[in-house]
Formats: structure tokens, C-alpha cells, sequence
């Protein structure tokens, strides 16, 4: 047997029936008959989860990203033991907590403290262990005052707050979170961050499911990529999540399609004397633009890295665009990225009413070439955005 | 950083296929450590049910209690029911029935809702089982509270129990077996069929009409007798309450072998139903 907190995944293969629209009630017992008798069926399936084969060690940290849709948290509710596999072998050992949506496991019409004894026992917690968890529980979903009154009449923050905390003393050996770091204010969060970092010390395995990039950068030392069900990578988490953010940029340069009614064309990019573009030095952005109205329009240039909120963004008001073409170029005089892939977006609005002309989105990718990658971060601390300063430290008696 | 797998084939291997062995030692064991999930639940569908209501737990002694008025009214007055009660006031006669038969179908009914559409059973790792047998237990609270108040009912009628009363636990624990059994079966179909949802309410409706709660079994034809024991235990159960606390008689042995008989056969069948349709619980619920 493995020691405690390991997670074999064994070739596991997981498909869904793909909704034909309305049934009839004879489809239904027919379908029954069959998953009684166990023969297969002639129905269209889609497969969700494919050839899935890995292995955790105990107190491994591995984050599992992908879009929407690649099968993510399937895996992991068949990790923890909800859902069945079609093929393959799934074996957990040790206790397995999990730190899902956890706000459907409270009732609204019991009081909080009566929702801490039901929903902690449903989770796994026993008797003895409530007790003595109880008061920190409370303490940490700061309901002290509001712990007699029916969870209804609390605040959605309020009630988020109490079901994270249940989950949250917990002990389990292999601790599953998806999607709750954006659970509760920036306190709430910090809490919830040092809750986890508390839990991982103590030598839990955790699987962490989310699509805020730099959470998985922080929390996890492993990540699994998984695109349409298939494993794209599995590795040191950095080197994962680089793949990965290429593979969005990649995919989101081959959509775009401006909108609006400013044209741009001939857009590029290029570094120091037209090189390629290096952490900390020059930069330029050109492109033309176009308007068939003629717009006098305030302009926006950020950059990203996949997801539409800018590490940083600069404005020029007052741009006059005609029919013809109007050359434009943004210098930066020192790039603070470190190397990889990121995106350039554009917004434009109208000078005098303040009108979107352009709504904000990407135009086209940058590429930071070079060797020089942020130093790591401490544990569980979360990065907001990959900005990279130079850095002299002195260290003396 | 492995690479992906360059060629994955479009379905697995059949000879794969994850066949879940069913152990059936392993799973009751299991189900055995999930006592306190079971008791959470029900503490929780209790408490829900009943707080904030100013009555609380006396409706579940005021609602059989209303039936049975309702009922006696109907058989007496608008029904003219002629069928003998064997000196037992009619009101008394009912109720023992009427609180036997609500326990199961209200057991089965809030069963049959009990997976479907539970925001739980995608959440939460616990044995599926807990969900239709936690319902199960909360109507056995209200059933408790309305067997609580046959005490009184018997003062009330100015008469005793039988002195035979002790056979009452044999015939609780066939009740309670045959409604684990349905109650089981009913939410593990529900699942696949939801048609059923709409249609327990109905099927129960005509149960409580077909099984003796309403009349003494001898209103059933003879011939039929043995065989509508052997189809539901429920009513071998009502049948030997009735002996065992009205007329000083051990329940009917035939009846109590066929009921008893019956149940777990049930039983069997129910939970054997259950664990070959739960793997599938998740994916369509």
C-alpha cells in the first residue's frame, strides 16, 4: 500500500451522454434496463476525461489547469470519490477534504452553529473532533456574534465565510480545492491562504483547481494541463503554466477580429535598434489606424497576460483618426516583464461624449525574450501580476 | 515536462471498462461508519422542517391525527362503511394503520427526491445510501411522535392494549425493512426515470386504497388474501398491529412469515437495485 495522501490516477477514462434534447419516457426505462443489465448502448457519448495517468505523491502541491470545459473538475470529483470512472483505476489513500462550492452544503433555515455540527459530520468530521474544532471555526468565519442566527438572514459574505471555515479544519491527508480563492474580502482571502499554507506544512497532498494563473503559480509546485479531456502537460508548475499562457495567446491572436469602427493594421512589435524585445529593455508598439468617419478619440494600450485585466496600461488623449491611415507607436523605454508571452490590448473612446468607439481587446501578442524569470515567490502568497524590477541586495552583520 | 501523449485513441480499450466489484460486507461497513452522516442529515431535515413554526414537532402527532378524523368521517357518515371493527372504536381502529402507512409513504416519497437534483451528491463523498435512508429515518421521528400519542387514544377509547402487545417490535421491524427496501429502489429509479416523481404521489395514493389501513383485511376476498400479503408486506404488518393490540391475538402466522418473507426479499433486491444504478448517480443527477 502507498503511504497516506498518495493519488494514483490509472488510465482513467470518464464520458458523458451527449444530450439529444427531449427523451421519451421509454428511452428513460430502456436506459435504465440497460445500466441494470450492464450491456452497452447505442447512444452518443462524449468523452470528458481521456487517458488520464498520473501519480501524486504525499505532500505533493498540484494545480490543475485548462479552460472551461476540459474536464478539470470532473477529475476531480472522480478523484474524490462522487463521481465513477468509465475506464480505469482510481485510488486515494487517506482521508480525502474537499474545499468545493461550499455553499450548498449549508441550510439556510438552521442557525450557524447548528450548520457547523450537520455540515462538519457530512464532511467528515466526527463528534469529538467538532468539538474541539468549534471555537476555532467560529473564530475564523468571524461569526461570533451572528453564530445563534438562522444562516438565512446572513449576508452572502457571511455565509460563504461559514462554509469555507468548516471546510477549512478539516484534516484531511489529500485536500481538494476548486475554484474558492475568490471566497470573501482581501482579509477573508489572506486567511484563507494561510489556512491552506498551515494545511500544506503539516504534509497534506493538495489539488487545486482554478483559473487565477498566478494562485496556481503560488500555491503549487506541479501542475497538470489538461486540454479537451487529455493530459497536455504534466511538470514543474512554471514550465506548465508558460505552455499553457502560450497556448491562450496563441489562440486568442488567431481570433481576433477588431470591433468597432477604428481599423488597425500592420501591427507590431519590436525591442532596442528593431531586435527582439528583453526583460527591462526598450520597447515599441506600432500600428495604423483608420476610421471611415473620421474620430477624434482618446487611446488605450495595455498589456496583458491572457486574461483581460493589464499589468499595466497606458492613455494618449485627443488622437485624431481619418480615412487615411494614421501611423501610431508607443515607446516603453524599459519593459518590467519578465520573458514570455503576453498581449497587447486597445481600447479607443470618443473625445468630446466619452463614447466607446473601441471596446477593450487584444490586438495582437508580445513576445519578452530572454533568460531572466521572476524569483519565487513564498508559498502561498499570490502574485497579482508577473512585473519584474532589478533587484540589488546587500546583505551584512 | 512530459509532452502530451501524441496519439490517444478515440475510445479506451472495452476490455478497461471500470466494473465496480459490489462487495456487499464492504459497503454495509462503510454505510456503518456514515451512522453520524445519517444522523447530520436527519438532525438537519428535522430542525429544518420544524423550526420556525410555532406548532414544531406536534404537527407530526396533529397530521395522522387529522387523517383519522377525516377518514372516520368519511367511512361513517359519507361512505357508510358496514365492515366490522371487532369492537374497536373505528377512530382507533384507523389510526394504527394510518400512522403505519404514513411512515412508509412519506419514507418513500421523500426518498424518491432524495438523489435527484441533491446539490449534495456532487459535492460531498458519502455513501449514496444515506441520502433515502436519512429521509427514512426522519419520517420514523414523526412516525415515533405519532406512536407516542396511541397511549393516549387507547385512554381516550376507555380500553387497553392486548396483552399481546410485545409482538409490536416484530412487526415494526418488517415495516421498517420493507420501507428501506422501497425506499432504496424508488430513489435509485428516480434517478433514470423522472417521471417518477410525479407519479409516486399517485401510485401511494392508491396503495394506501388497495392495502387494508382504511378496512380489516377480511374485506379482502379470500383467495387474494395470501397472495396480496405476499405482494405487500405492509399490509401483513397493519393486519398483525391489529391483532397483536386490539384483539388479544398473535399476529396471523402465515400473514407474518409472508410479510416478513417478502421484505426482505425486497430488501435485497432494493439494495443490490441501488449500488448497480449508483455509479451513475453523479452523472445524471
Amino acid at each position: 500500500m502507498s503511504p497516506e495522501g498518495t493519488v494514483t490516477i490509472d488510465h482513467v477514462w470518464k464520458r458523458f451522454r451527449s444530450d439529444r434534447g427531449r427523451r421519451l419516457l421509454r428511452d428513460h426505462v430502456s436506459r435504465l434496463g440497460r445500466r441494470v443489465s450492464g450491456r452497452e448502448d447505442a447512444d452518443q457519448w462524449r468523452w470528458v476525461l481521456r487517458e488520464i495517468d498520473f501519480k501524486i505523491e504525499p505532500g505533493e502541491s498540484v494545480g490543475f489547469v485548462g479552460s472551461n470545459g476540459a474536464g478539470k473538475s470532473t477529475l476531480l470529483k472522480i478523484i474524490s470519490g462522487v463521481m465513477f470512472p468509465h475506464t480505469g483505476r482510481v485510488a486515494v489513500e487517506g482521508r480525502i477534504g474537499a474545499l468545493i462550492e461550499v455553499a450548498s452544503g449549508i441550510h439556510p433555515e438552521l442557525t450557524g452553529k447548528e450548520n457547523i455540527s450537520v455540515f462538519g459530520t457530512l464532511l467528515g468530521l466526527g463528534k469529538s473532533e467538532l468539538g474541539r474544532k468549534y471555537d476555532e471555526i467560529v473564530a475564523f468565519a468571524e461569526l461570533e456574534d451572528a453564530i445563534n442566527r438562522q444562516v438565512k438572514f446572513y449576508s452572502s459574505g457571511m455565509k460563504t465565510r461559514l462554509g469555507f471555515a468548516i471546510a477549512a479544519f478539516l484534516e484531511p491527508s489529500v485536500l481538494i480545492v476548486d475554484e474558492v480563492l475568490a471566497v470573501g474580502d482581501q482579509m477573508f482571502q489572506q486567511k484563507c491562504l494561510d489556512r491552506m499554507r498551515t494545511v500544506l506544512h503539516s504534509g497534506t497532498t493538495l489539488l487545486l483547481v482554478s483559473h487565477d494563473l498566478a494562485a496556481v503559480g503560488a500555491t503549487a509546485s506541479r501542475a497538470i494541463w489538461l486540454a479537451d479531456g487529455t493530459m497536455q502537460a504534466d511538470g514543474p508548475v512554471d514550465e506548465v503554466l508558460a505552455g499553457y499562457r502560450t497556448a491562450i495567446e496563441k489562440e486568442a491572436a488567431s481570433k481576433i477580429e477588431l470591433e468597432g469602427e477604428i481599423r488597425i493594421s500592420n501591427f507590431t512589435t519590436f525591442g532596442g535598434s528593431g531586435g527582439a524585445i528583453t526583460t527591462s529593455g526598450p520597447c515599441s508598439v506600432s500600428f495604423d489606424v483608420t476610421a471611415p468617419q473620421g474620430k477624434h478619440a482618446n487611446f488605450f494600450i495595455g498589456v496583458s497576460q491572457g486574461a483581460a485585466t493589464p499589468i499595466f496600461a497606458v492613455r494618449k488623449e485627443g488622437i485624431r483618426v481619418s480615412e487615411g491611415e494614421t501611423h501610431v507607436a508607443v515607446d516603453f523605454a524599459g519593459i518590467p516583464l519578465p520573458a514570455g508571452g503576453y498581449f497587447i490590448w486597445f481600447a479607443a473612446f470618443e473625445v468630446k461624449t466619452g463614447r466607446e468607439i473601441t471596446p477593450w481587446q487584444p490586438i495582437g501578442p508580445l513576445l519578452v525574450e530572454g533568460g531572466r524569470l521572476l524569483d519565487a515567490t513564498p508559498k502561498a502568497i499570490v502574485r497579482l501580476s508577473p512585473v519584474f524590477v532589478e533587484a540589488q541586495w546587500t546583505v551584512s552583520d | 515536462m512530459n509532452s502530451a501523449i501524441p496519439q490517444i485513441p478515440d475510445s479506451p480499450p472495452p476490455e478497461w471498462r471500470y466494473r465496480r466489484a459490489l462487495r456487499v460486507g464492504t459497503s454495509l461497513r462503510e454505510l456503518g461508519r456514515s451512522r453520524h452522516i445519517i444522523s447530520g442529515l436527519v438532525v438537519r431535515q428535522v430542525r429544518s422542517q420544524y423550526s420556525q413554526q410555532v406548532l414544531g414537532l406536534a404537527w407530526a402527532v396533529l397530521a395522522p391525527l387529522a387523517q383519522m378524523l377525516v377518514f372516520t368521517f368519511l367511512l361513517n357518515r359519507v361512505g357508510n362503511a358496514t365492515f366490522s371493527t371487532g369492537g374497536v372504536p373505528r377512530p382507533l381502529f384507523l389510526y394504527v394503520g394510518l400512522t403505519a402507512w404514513s411512515f412508509f409513504s412519506s419514507s418513500v416519497s421523500s426518498a424518491g427526491s432524495s438523489l435527484v437534483g441533491n446539490p449534495l451528491l456532487n459535492k460531498v463523498y458519502a455513501p449514496r445510501e444515506v441520502f433515502p435512508l436519512s429521509q427514512v429515518c426522519s419520517s420514523g421521528v414523526d412516525a415515533i411522535a405519532s406512536t407516542a400519542l396511541l397511549p393516549l387514544l387507547f385512554l381516550v377509547a376507555g380500553r387497553w392494549p392486548s396483552s399481546t402487545f410485545y409482538w409490536f417490535p416484530v412487526l415494526v421491524l418488517i415495516l421498517v425493512t420493507a420501507t428501506v427496501a422501497i425506499a432504496l429502489a424508488v430513489s435509485a429509479v428516480t434517478v433514470y426515470v423522472r417521471d417518477l416523481r410525479s407519479g409516486l404521489p399517485l401510485i401511494l395514493q392508491l396503495g394506501l386504497f388497495l392495502t387494508p389501513i382504511l378496512y380489516p383485511v377480511s374485506q379482502i376476498p379470500e383467495q387474494f388474501r395470501a397472495l396480496s400479503m405476499a405482494i405487500n408486506p405492509i399490509a401483513g404488518v397493519v393486519d398483525g398491529l391489529r391483532a397483536c393490540l386490539f384483539y388479544n391475538q398473535a399476529p396471523d402466522p402465515t400473514y407474518t412469515l409472508l410479510a416478513a418473507g417478502s421484505s426482505v426479499i425486497y430488501l435485497v433486491g432494493g439494495f443490490l437495485l441501488f449500488k448497480r444504478l449508483e455509479t451513475g448517480f453523479a452523472d445524471v443527477s
